[in-house]
């Protein structure tokens, strides 16, 4: 297991390092850069561009450089100074854009793969163990809408729904209170996660954004439980006299679970790709909408870092996942000892 | 054998509906049989007759969608009879009896045991649940029963896992679990058709050799004539849900009564036969027991059939020789019960 685990963590080096050349390459495929489009800004409102300011700018970010030379140039600092480049659009360094909002990303993610999992995969047992049952009709029928409709309309109507019930309308995550604590720096971001009201507005974004992961964890919890369920051994243990509930927790969850461990990672690309329009539509201070701004502005080093801290995360997720297949499965733990 | 001796189980005109859409089907329609201490009966048939249908209504495993009807006394530890069929299928009492006092033997040892648990664990569950709640001693029990059923090295093989077995090794292992309690009755259903040859021959023996020891009864359930020679004490032979011959292995490979019997027989391979002999197969498959016509279910199929006769009203079972009954029109002329 301890071998399984380092080779696992091994592997994840130059995968990261992969990446990283892929994401910076994309990024800077689109003609022109942060200047080009900076300039067309101004010279759209009458301005006069100093030519010669700008050659010595486009030398100071390197952007006279061939693509490959600013990649190793952005990677070297990365690695030797942990320095993520600067952000044009912000003008500040992208490291410190960047903390505004990651950690309560993060937070919020967390919390949604966690709404995710304690919803989805209780009902999908249920919704298998009594199969065609009205609970399990209901479920299903839910489980499709959950999963048809999109965020940002779920979003839409959730805010509507609250204006009209309490009277109050959902500006984002924070009160106008904890906001301005926030940018002025007399408040950080671990003291709003003991806020009662915190916890009150992040329901809304969690059932926005959690909802159709939800549903799809539920219908493939479902469908693997009655697959397991129909399994022989099931009846061999019930020969045995074992309790039903016991074959339920027993034998049938254990095995069921793996599609749904493995799609981990999966679910938590999904939380980061989804949550974009959302966050826009609800206004969350979140990096979804951060990202979009600066692959807007061809903001390229702000971007680059945001895709390669959410790959990060998503390998460390698929890292976690096989881990913890290999212990639900023994038939993983095993596969590379034979090999060997 | 042992005719004085009350009978372990005692199945009654059991029968087995499924409700469909498109009608009843009935697998299972009325079939009686006893099985005494020690002793072994043969339960034989095609695929699709009710064989495994009607052992699994014995444990009350059936899917919730086959409904039984008629009577399964059983003769528990404490000498008192109870029928099976009363008990809630999913309740405490006949779990106490499931494993503990009746246990199943399964055809394929490879999908018998879950993937993510050790054989000692799933051996052990059973010791656990009708023995003792001890742990050391629940390990012990389980470790003596899987060197009795000869797999080596034990204390290795039981913090193992099934993809680390062999098939032969997973069906021994499989008696171990359904033997570890010493239950009173044993059901094996098809236990050896998913091994080779050389392997069913050890099991087999294993079987009858811990039948000696335990003095348990066992229901053969099989389509393998030959393994019934071995094995059986008596034989009953089903076709299409009922029991259309039965009485004792000897009777029956002597003599047998009904069409459908000598057809299996005719299809077995006889050493010593001539190359040129072609096997005796039986035209068609068993009817799907829906929406049944009159008459006795093998007349479709049946190379002495008497129209008029056959077609008009299924025949009873009828006593021959000895123990020896069937249940074809034929017999009721040349038997000695007229």
């Amino acid at each position: 297991m301890g071998n399984y685990i380092l080779k696992r963590v091994l592997t994840f080096l130059p995968i990261l390092l992969i990446m990283s050349l892929v994401i910076f390459f994309i990024i800077q495929l689109p003609p022109g850069d942060y200047l080009t489009s900076y300039v067309a800004g101004l010279k759209a409102e009458g301005q006069i561009v100093d030519e010669s300011e700008l050659a010595s700018l486009k030398e100071r970010y390197g952007l006279d450089q061939p693509w490959f030379m600013q990649y190793f140039k952005w990677m070297g600092n990365i690695l030797t100074r942990f320095d993520f480049g600067y952000s044009f659009k912000y003008e500040a360094p992208v490291w410190s854009t960047i903390a505004s909002v990651l950690p309560m990303t993060i937070v919020v993610s967390l919390v949604t793969m966690l709404f995710n999992y304690l919803v989805g995969i209780p009902i999908g047992i249920y919704s298998a163990v009594h199969q065609y049952s009205i609970g399990d009709y209901c479920f299903t029928l839910l489980g499709f809408i959950g999963m048809a409709v999109p965020n940002f309309l779920f979003a839409i109507l959730l805010m509507y729904g609250t204006y009209i019930w309490t009277g109050t309308a959902f500006i984002g995550l924070y009160t106008s209170e904890v906001l301005v604590g926030l940018q002025q720096g007399t408040m950080q971001w671990w003291e709003v996660l003991g806020r009662g009201d915190f916890w009150g507005r992040m329901a809304i974004p969690i059932i926005v954004i959690g909802t159709s992961g939800t549903c799809g964890t539920l219908r493939s919890m479902r469908a693997q439980m009655l697959d397991e369920l129909g399994r022989n051994y099931v009846l061999c243990a019930r020969a045995k006299g074992v309790s039903e509930k016991r074959i339920v927790y027993k034998y049938c969850l254990r095995a069921a679970l793996n599609p749904t461990v493995s799609g981990l990672s999966g679910v938590l690309s999904h939380i980061f790709n989804g949550s974009t329009i959302s966050a826009i539509v609800m206004n969350l201070q979140l990096v979804g909408p951060m990202l979009y701004e600066a692959l807007k502005a061809q903001d390229m080093y702000l971007a680059g870092t945001i895709l390669l801290v959410m790959g990060f995360l998503i390998i460390i997720g698929t890292l976690l996942s096989d881990i913890l297949l290999a212990w639900l499965d023994p038939r993983i733990r095993f596969s590379g000892r034979r090999a060997e | 054998m042992s005719e004085i001796t009350e009978p372990i189980i005692r199945v009654n005109d059991l029968r087995v509906n499924i409700k469909m859409d498109e009608g009843t089907l009935t697998p299972v329609r009325g079939v009686s049989f006893e099985i005494r201490p020690g002793e072994t009966l043969g339960l034989v048939g095609e695929s699709g007759c009710g064989k495994s249908l009607t052992s699994k209504a014995i444990l009350g495993i059936n899917e919730k969608k086959c409904q039984s009807s008629g009577e399964i006394f059983f003769q528990g530890e404490d000498g008192k009879t109870i029928d099976l069929l009363k008990l809630n299928p999913r309740g405490k009492e006949i779990r106490a009896i499931r494993g503990k006092q009746i246990s199943m033997i399964f055809q394929e040892p490879m999908v018998a045991f879950s993937p993510m648990y050790t054989i000692g664990n799933q051996i052990n569950e059973c010791t656990m649940l009708h023995i003792t709640k001890d742990k050391k001693e629940s390990k012990a029990i389980t470790l003596e029963m899987m060197k009795k059923v000869g797999i080596a090295n034990a204390e290795k093989r039981y913090d193992q896992y099934p993809h680390e077995f062999s098939g032969g090794m997973l069906q021994r292992a499989l008696i171990a679990m359904a033997l570890v309690c010493k239950p009173r009755l044993l059901i094996a259903d098809e236990p050896t058709t998913a091994l080779d040859v050389t392997i069913q021959a050890q099991i087999l023996e294993l079987m009858q050799q811990l039948q000696k020891e335990m003095q348990m009864a066992i229901l053969f359930i099989t389509h393998d004539l030959g393994t019934v020679a071995k094995m059986c004490d008596r034989v009953a032979v089903m076709y299409l849900g009922r029991i259309v011959e039965t009485g004792t292995a000897r009777e029956i490979y002597k003599a047998p009564q009904h069409p459908y019997t000598r057809g299996l027989m005719g299809s077995v391979h006889k050493i010593g036969s001539r190359k040129l002999d072609r096997l005796y197969s039986i035209e068609g498959t068993v009817p799907l027991a829906l929406n049944l016509k009159p008459g006795c279910g093998f007349y479709e199929r049946c190379d002495a059939r008497v129209e008029g006769v056959c077609d008009q009203a299924e025949p009873d079972l009828i006593q021959l020789e000895g123990t020896h009954c069937a249940a074809c029109v034929h017999c009721r002329k040349e038997g000695k019960a007229e």
